[in-house]
């Protein structure tokens, strides 16, 4: 990470406007008590301290932007700040489509959608649009039952 | 390593991260 992601321009930018960065060793106590096992790992948290999104293993700068994206509005999504995650997952889905993330990113838009408005259209539409562009997408048979709403 | 502004402490991160109301990113690395 940090002789091939860390020093592109784009995950520099997106960490200097979007996201607090800390760096720790993983043999410390604050390791522990998030139960790393393995580095690199990678965890979103809220302004709480709370977690939200985890990764372990190598990112190329073209998937650990995305990656932070979707850690970041799953933090807004969960404490209900849906304007923002809704903005953080439009810039993923737009800039990133090809991404790992991104079929995730349109499961949690859907998600999202429903909780702001409780109708559960925005479910459905979820899955139409995870079946057309991400058909073997675990995010597409996780939302397979919305396709009855 | 770039210019990324890295914090070390996670106390002081959560408090800047409130007052920016920022997600936080904690990297935990190999210290080899």
């Amino acid at each position: 990470m940090d002789a091939v992601t860390y020093p592109q321009k784009a995950v520099e930018a997106f960490l200097a406007g979007s996201m607090i960065a800390v760096r720790t060793p993983s043999d410390n106590s604050l390791a522990k008590e998030f139960k790393v096992t393995w580095t690199p790992t990678l965890v979103t948290l809220d302004w709480n301290g709370h977690e939200h999104h985890r990764t372990v293993g190598f990112l190329t700068a073209e998937e650990l932007v995305p990656s932070l994206m979707l850690g970041s509005a799953k933090v807004y999504a969960d404490l209900e700040l849906f304007d923002k995650a809704f903005g953080a997952l439009g810039k993923l889905l737009s800039a990133y489509p090809a991404s790992d993330a991104a079929p995730e990113a349109m499961f949690v838009r859907g998600v999202c959608g429903y909780k702001s408005t409780h109708n559960p259209a925005p479910l459905k539409e979820a899955y139409e649009q995870l079946q057309k562009t991400y058909p073997q997408s675990e995010w597409t048979k996780r939302a397979y039952p919305y396709r009855l709403l | 390593m770039g210019t990324i502004a890295w914090e070390t402490d996670l106390k002081q991160a959560l408090a800047k991260a409130q007052a920016e109301q920022k997600p936080v990113l904690v990297d935990f690395f190999n210290p080899g």
